[in-house]
């Protein structure tokens, strides 16, 4: 396992390099960049994923599948949605460019 | 170690693509580089942690990914911002589980910093809960299935509070016992509490501020959520969402001069004074009469307990409707069409002769689905060859960009749409200012009334242009109670009152 330091470490470096970067954005595209924003807080999938799949090999019992399934079932919805959303709203924008 | 590079790798990739979301030409590749670095990240993950024999998982993401991609493919542009509240509370409900699986000691093996992944477990279960009932009341409110007006209970500061400190608590709690299922249910229940507490008081025009707070809220869930299960990309792309999502809230803040703190607090208490948020009456008019907010009639209000403010609610709510029923037969009587102030001019007389047109879009546009008779409008016109612009409130409609997104539906070029501080020179220049359903944005009295909720916030200077037409549902003041001074400007002001879609028809077939 990473050390903690580390991660929180990670966490604070992403949350400064995503201010800058994000801070280019204007405002013209602020809501496609909010819901992409928010497919990609669905990449708490990952964590959901590994979590179930090392729950159901180790049998760690049926609650753990249940808690498991629904938060990948949740995040599947969030990046699938969020991602299908913002493309559907990018390319409005540039329909003219076509 | 191959997977701490692939994580930063993948990382860098998500940044790539936010960043190529700053220019409108590249923002299709840069969302598609983002969803395939997330595509990546998750086939990563599932060669990595072994677990590509669970069969379990593809089902369930099978399930979802079917979900996502229906929603997303029939929803309509209207129901954008709802939809996006609802997607972002899904994501902060799938960190809270991730949180309680990994607090009951579920899906991995047994950890080298067990405070540390209780702590960061528990904080995932809190702030991925509030972020899923907020989010939710959030989307209820837009979707109009809850009440759209900030919804204060008695003593709710009182409950407010005490849902932070019972979270806080079962989060210490929780930090030092592992693996209790009372602990996981109860701060389950109490940060969602805490999380319904803080949302339902929010109301209208507030909105866009929620929901980016949420928005952020969410990237810090799966964050923290990645801390707990020791996953740097995880980690990393959730602290990027934290940042934009904060940005984006801290953006809107400023440009209606109005702190987080008393949006998510103090704001409640003064909205719920003013009586007539915009966008929840839509069948009562006229309010304007009974509720010129006079600084006494606030404070009387203010001293009041929320109940009685309530009632009263109810009965001045009873009072408009008598009066927008009186107000119906006065116009009817009088020939219907709430007519031009002016003698000679007409709304359509001074659009068919301007040559430099600011149209300024709000809310009520949204409300109206008015955006492609707008686009109609200009087509008109600029086949007189009139140059039309288009000037953008930060917090015009219901979430950042809101008017940017109806109007690109319309198939309005966005090199038209200019933001607050490049055009708000040229309103004194411009031949007409068309104003659709916007309000508080362009409300003079921002600039000098002190003591009221938008005092200081900066607002397009329509009252500087020489013609303005107003085309909106009614007079009353907007969501923040002020009084626009513009409505009672003794020239070149044209009220167009009713559904923007039909009076801008009505103009448009009389140009």
């Amino acid at each position: 396992m990473i050390h903690p330091l580390i991660l929180v470490a990670v966490f604070i470096v992403c949350t400064v390099a995503g201010y800058f970067i994000i801070r280019q954005v204007p405002s013209l595209l602020h809501t496609p960049l909010m819901s992409g924003m928010n497919a990609l807080s669905g990449v708490t999938l990952v964590g959901a994923l590994s979590a179930t799949g090392i729950a159901l090999l180790s049998g760690d019992g049926i609650w753990a599948q249940v808690f498991g399934c629904v938060a990948i079932v949740l995040a599947t919805i969030n990046v699938f949605g969020g991602f299908g959303i913002t493309h559907r709203m990018l390319r409005m924008f540039n329909k003219k460019k076509k | 170690m191959i997977q701490i590079v692939i994580s930063i790798v993948l990382s860098l990739a998500v940044l790539a693509g936010i960043s190529m979301m700053s220019k409108v030409k590249s923002s299709v590749a840069g969302n598609l580089l983002s969803a395939c670095a997330m595509l990546c990240g998750v086939i990563a993950t599932l060669c990595f942690s072994h677990v590509l024999s669970a069969w379990t998982i593809f089902v369930a993401m099978i399930i979802g990914a079917l979900i996502g991609s229906l929603m997303a493919s029939r929803a309509q542009m209207i129901q954008m911002p709802q939809l996006v509240a609802l997607f972002n509370g899904l994501g902060g409900g799938a960190s809270a589980l991730v949180g309680v699986m990994t607090y009951m000691g579920w899906g991995m093996e047994a950890p080298e910093y067990p405070m540390f992944v209780r702590f960061t477990a528990m904080l995932a279960i809190a702030v991925g809960m509030i972020t899923l009932v907020g989010s939710l009341v959030a989307a209820g409110k837009l979707h109009r299935i809850l009440n759209q007006r900030p919804v204060v209970y008695a003593g709710h500061s009182l409950m407010t509070l005490l849902s932070i400190i019972g979270s806080v608590a079962l989060i210490v709690l929780g930090t030092l016992y592992g693996q209790s299922w009372c602990v996981a249910l109860c701060a389950l229940i109490v940060t969602g509490l805490f999380g319904y507490l803080f949302a339902i008081r929010v109301g209208g025009a507030d909105m866009p501020i929620t929901i980016s707070l949420l928005n952020s809220l969410s990237g810090v869930a799966g964050s923290i959520a990645g801390m707990a299960i020791g996953d740097l990309f995880l980690v990393a792309v959730g602290g990027i969402v934290g940042a934009s999502g904060l940005l984006l809230t801290q953006i809107m803040c400023r440009a209606m001069n109005r702190s987080l703190m008393s949006i998510l607090l103090g704001g409640a208490k003064k909205s719920s004074s003013k009586p007539q948020p915009q966008q929840t009456l839509k069948t009562e008019e006229g309010g304007k009469t009974v509720f010129a907010p006079e600084a006494d009639f606030e404070k009387l209000l203010e001293q009041l307990n929320d109940m009685e403010v309530q009632q009263l609610l109810n009965a001045i709510e009873a009072l408009t409707k008598e009066v927008s029923g009186l107000r119906a037969e006065l116009a009817q009587q009088k020939g219907a069409a709430p007519a031009a102030k002016t003698e000679e001019k007409t709304p359509a007389s001074v659009l068919r002769d301007a040559k430099d047109v600011i149209i300024v879009p709000g809310y009520g546009m949204a409300l109206a689905q008015a955006q492609h008779t707008v686009k109609q409008l200009v087509d008109k016109l600029e086949y007189k060859g009139a140059n039309v612009r288009f000037a953008i409130h930060p917090v015009a409609g219901r979430m950042p960009g809101h008017m940017n997104v109806l109007l690109a539906e319309a198939d309005i070029p966005y090199e038209k749409l200019f933001e607050m501080e490049a055009i708000n020179d040229d309103f004194q220049k411009a031949d007409a200012v068309v104003v659709i359903g916007a309000n508080d944005v362009l409300n003079p009295a921002a600039r000098h009334a002190e003591g009221t909720p938008i005092y200081g916030m900066p607002v397009l200077n329509v009252d500087q242009a020489k013609e303005v037409i107003v085309c909106n549902f009614d007079l009353k003041p907007g969501y923040a109670g002020v009084e626009n001074p513009i409505y009672t400007r003794e020239t070149g002001v044209y009220l167009c009152l009713g559904d923007a879609k039909e009076t801008l028809m009505k103009i448009i077939n009389e140009i």
